[in-house]
């Protein structure tokens, strides 16, 4: 690796933050390793109520395993973690929890079929008797008090993705969390729901409690963040104040270690063949749905989550059938097409949930990326392992999954080398129609910036459908955008067509 | 201030789980002792009448394992649907199915010689018992009714079938009035090996487990098995073919467990007769789970389990301890070394007050 880069500007010691109060938590050489693997080194920082911190790092970089040691889902090798001056240690989350740190994971711990005071109090009733207005009552104290826009008896079913976090920040609220920790907390929220989720950050530091939150997006630490610390390969490269940072793309190479460019280059081309034609499709959530998708062309579908992109997704996937109208792939009718669907040059997708749907996490990496390939490696009823362990361990290094051993279990892996190899997989098929679901949620920058590579790549000869939320990704990646709002297309345009982009927000919340 | 810490593992058991095995084992049978305190029967003599009936003789190992090897083919069998997470409980009636399908050939062709009729009882023993398993696969792929409770019925109605055969149709005249049919034919006996007095059941089993363990591990149905058990949703992402695979790993073990009918009615007891429904398919199910679906470790419980029937039966006549006492072994066994896997996934750490400044 390169030596690290290091402007004036980031060089400051990380005891240059001033000690007006005395931290509220602090850690003293943390240490983790995962037999061979060094999660977390010698990590010290602290932490002052009222403050903001942003954990940076890439995928793999320790940010989840120093998280863990806090929330008491993992214990450190060595070194101590210490609560008000205090040495403390945290068997399990209960212990943690008790005294006063609360974490909020990505993926929502919430009972759906109960409401928002319900799943606030669960657990934590205090009588056998409850009494569903008084619980009310008692969290709608809490909501005006933190000024949380939220109605305490509305069930979660009800709820948009950003509202069931402020759920989840509720139970820690009332637990009286003193420590909030936030692992990636806008990745699944819409800009705006974004920006109020900043304001309840800034509201609850400004009553004393202390936040961490895991980020891999530099504008939105820079944005809220009082502090900034750095993670990279288990150790802490550098703790600032986040006045003092002058650029994101300083931080960025920071964080990576070497120059990143933020920027992608992409030639247009000559669009060829439709190898997705979908014509009237009407079925549950979608309304009359016209696109075509031709090879050499990256069409972005973009839109709020949940106004059909699963539906469409799925269909074309062929894990849904289509309602009426028609779906026609690679010039096939749909019901021909999965009557036996080809392993090669035919359709590849890329699922949004990586460990539920693409990836078992209990299988080898061998196994996994025969999910998919197995056709290409029998030689009658035998499956030629052997060949496809190497085949993995080329693809593998080729997309430069991390680690990368063939015989390893897939759960190890980080999101995101998880998700490179999900595309090693997908990609080795030489696919004509590739659908890819958000396919950088959840990822860091670089291999944000692979993952981007590999598709515009792919484009040379398949026909790509992007679903994404994520307005720069499509921006970045499309040649064409299509914008779906409760089941229908709004408008579908090329990217060059200044005029339709700017009216895409407009769009996607059905206007316009 | 907390002595014994629990921690999550992050490196696999490893040898430890022979030792945890052990303990669960010694576990287990010091409460059956326990119990046979409790009803005034001396433990350490029962223990070691266990040992000597199970295990302590040529005569005796001999007995545990012509009992091992009908106990060992059901498990074999429902170890393939366990692996895809088809909770099939049915072995019992499908050992039941299989033993009347040999049954059925034998007495449709009595004087055909042994070359033709034994493939032929196996033919009818494995079809039977296969048909009987696919019942529950089909009505659970095309109407999702729950395969635990339909094959635990299907035991039901297979054990009682086989009574109604032996008290009417098939009883033999010559039975003095006995719920059996006639003894079979030399032609229709499984030979025993050498001069001892196990059978050629036992070639049976290892010839069966090699062709498993190349089935599970080398083919691609085999992965396909393995991956749909994984997650039924990254099975329908990746087409596989999920109801096929069921139809086939319940045929699988109602093949397998019909098998053992047929070497249990062939073998050892010489004619149809309902006292060879002895349990031994839900013993079955306890040496799966109990050695986690290996093929080997099956091998090897299915031998222990099978000593400790043979060793309660000696019980049973020296000490008069209950029949039901088999079956609390059997349980007991099956509980500790169920709750002995909780350290495959965690450790214990002990430590000392005082080691380290309290917290909080």
């Amino acid at each position: 690796m390169s030596p690290n880069p290091s402007p004036a500007s980031l060089a400051l010691d990380p005891t240059a933050i001033p000690p007006s109060d005395p931290p509220l938590i602090r850690l003293e050489g943390l240490s983790k390793s995962f037999g061979p693997v060094r999660a977390s080194h010698d990590i010290s920082f602290a932490i002052r109520p009222g403050r903001i911190l942003a954990l940076l790092g890439e995928n793999g970089a320790g940010k989840s395993t120093l998280m863990s040691m806090l929330a008491g889902r993992l214990q450190p090798d060595s070194g101590r973690i210490f609560l008000r001056g205090e040495e403390a240690r945290f068997d399990s989350p209960k212990d943690s929890i008790a005294a006063g740190i609360g974490m909020v994971y990505q993926n929502f711990m919430l009972v759906n079929r109960m409401t928002v005071a319900e799943n606030v109090l669960l657990g934590q009733e205090k009588h056998f008797w409850v009494s569903p207005k008084a619980m009310e009552r008692e969290v709608g104290e809490l909501t005006r008090r933190f000024n949380l826009p939220i109605d305490p008896g509305a069930g979660i079913w009800e709820l948009s993705m950003g509202e069931r976090q402020l759920v989840e920040i509720l139970k820690l609220l009332y637990r009286q969390s003193q420590v909030l920790i936030f692992d990636e907390p806008t990745a699944v929220l819409t800009p705006v729901e974004a920006q109020h989720l900043f304001e309840a950050l800034r509201n609850m530091a400004g009553q004393g409690k202390s936040i961490i939150f895991i980020s891999h997006k530099l504008e939105e630490v820079l944005a809220v963040a009082d502090e900034v610390a750095v993670l990279r390969r288990g150790e802490l490269v550098g703790h600032w104040e986040a006045k003092d940072i002058q650029s994101k793309e300083e931080l960025a190479n920071r964080m990576v270690g070497r120059t990143v460019s933020l920027e992608i280059a992409k030639d247009s081309r000559m669009p060829g063949e439709p190898v997705l034609r979908v014509e009237h499709l009407t079925g549950p959530r979608l309304d009359d749905v016209n696109l075509v998708v031709r090879q050499g062309e990256i069409m972005a579908l973009v839109g709020v989550a949940g106004n059909g992109q699963k539906e469409l997704v799925e269909t074309v996937a062929g894990l849904r059938p289509p309602g009426s109208g028609s779906v026609k792939i690679l010039g096939t009718d749909w019901k021909a097409f999965f009557a036996n669907p080809s392993w090669k040059e035919s359709l590849s997708y890329i699922p949004e949930d990586r460990l539920g749907v693409a990836v078992c996490r209990e299988m080898t990496l061998t196994d996994n990326f025969l999910l998919t390939t197995r056709q290409g490696f029998c030689r009658g009823p035998w499956l030629r392992r052997k060949l496809a362990r190497q085949t993995v361990a080329e693809k593998v290094a080729e997309f430069n999954v991390q680690p990368g051993r063939p015989d390893m279990l897939a759960g190890r892996l980080s999101g995101g080398n998880l998700q490179k190899l999900v595309l090693a997989r997908e990609f080795y098929r030489n696919s004509r129609l590739i659908v890819a679901e958000q396919p950088t949620q959840g990822l860091d920058i670089s291999s944000t910036e692979e993952v981007w590579r590999q598709l515009l790549q792919a484009r040379e000869h398949a026909g790509i459908l992007l679903v994404t939320g994520d307005l720069r990704e499509a921006m970045t990646l499309a040649d064409r955008i299509a914008v779906i709002f409760r089941g229908r297309i709004m408008d579908d345009f090329p990217v060059e067509d200044q005029e339709r982009m700017k009216r895409i927000g407009l769009l996607m919340a059905g206007s316009g | 201030m907390r002595l014994i810490r629990v921690t999550k593992r992050t490196e696999p058991l490893g040898w430890g789980s022979v030792l945890v095995f052990c303990a669960a084992l010694g576990l287990s049978l010091s409460l059956a002792c326990a119990a046979l305190a409790v009803q005034g029967v001396a433990p350490l003599r029962a223990l070691a009448l266990l040992w000597e009936g199970g295990f302590g003789s040529v005569w005796s190992l001999e007995d545990s394992l012509r009992k091992a090897i009908p106990i060992y083919l059901c498990a074999l069998g429902v170890s393939f649907t366990f692996r895809m997470q088809i909770w099939n409980i049915g072995a019992e009636g499908q050992f039941a199915l299989g033993a009347i399908g040999a049954a059925w050939a034998v007495l449709t062709f009595p004087h055909l010689s042994a070359v033709a009729l034994l493939p032929l009882m196996m033919l009818s023993a494995g079809a039977a018992g296969a048909f009987w398993a696919l019942i529950p696969a089909l009505t659970k792929v095309r109407l999702g009714v729950n395969e635990i409770i339909s094959t635990l019925m299907l035991n039901y109605i297979g054990i009682l079938l086989l009574n109604y055969l032996v008290y009417g149709p098939w009883r033999d005249p010559g039975g003095r009035g006995f719920p059996m049919t006639m003894e079979y034919p030399a032609a229709a006996q499984i030979g025993m090996l050498g001069g001892t007095r196990l059978h050629w059941g036992l070639v049976l089993c290892v010839v069966l487990s090699v062709l498993a363990w190349l089935f599970l591990n080398k083919t691609r149905l085999g992965y396909e098995i393995r991956a749909s058990g994984e997650s039924l949703r990254t099975a329908r992402y990746a087409f596989m073919p999920y109801g096929f695979l069921v139809f086939l790993v319940m045929g699988i073990c109602g093949m397998l467990a019909g098998w053992a009918g047929f070497v249990e009615t062939s073998a050892v007891a010489h004619r149809l007769q309902p006292s060879i429904l002895v349990g031994y398919g839900y013993t079955a199910i306890v040496v799966a789970w109990v050695a986690r679906l290996k093929i080997g470790p099956m091998a090897l419980a299915a031998f222990l389990l099978a000593g400790l029937r043979v060793g309660v039966e000696v019980l049973q006549l020296e000490l008069r301890v209950p029949a039901a006492f088999g079956h609390i072994l059997e349980g007991l066994v099956l509980l500790t070394v169920l709750a002995g896997q909780f350290f495959h996934y965690y450790r214990l750490r002990l430590e000392w007050p005082g080691q380290r400044a309290e917290g909080r």
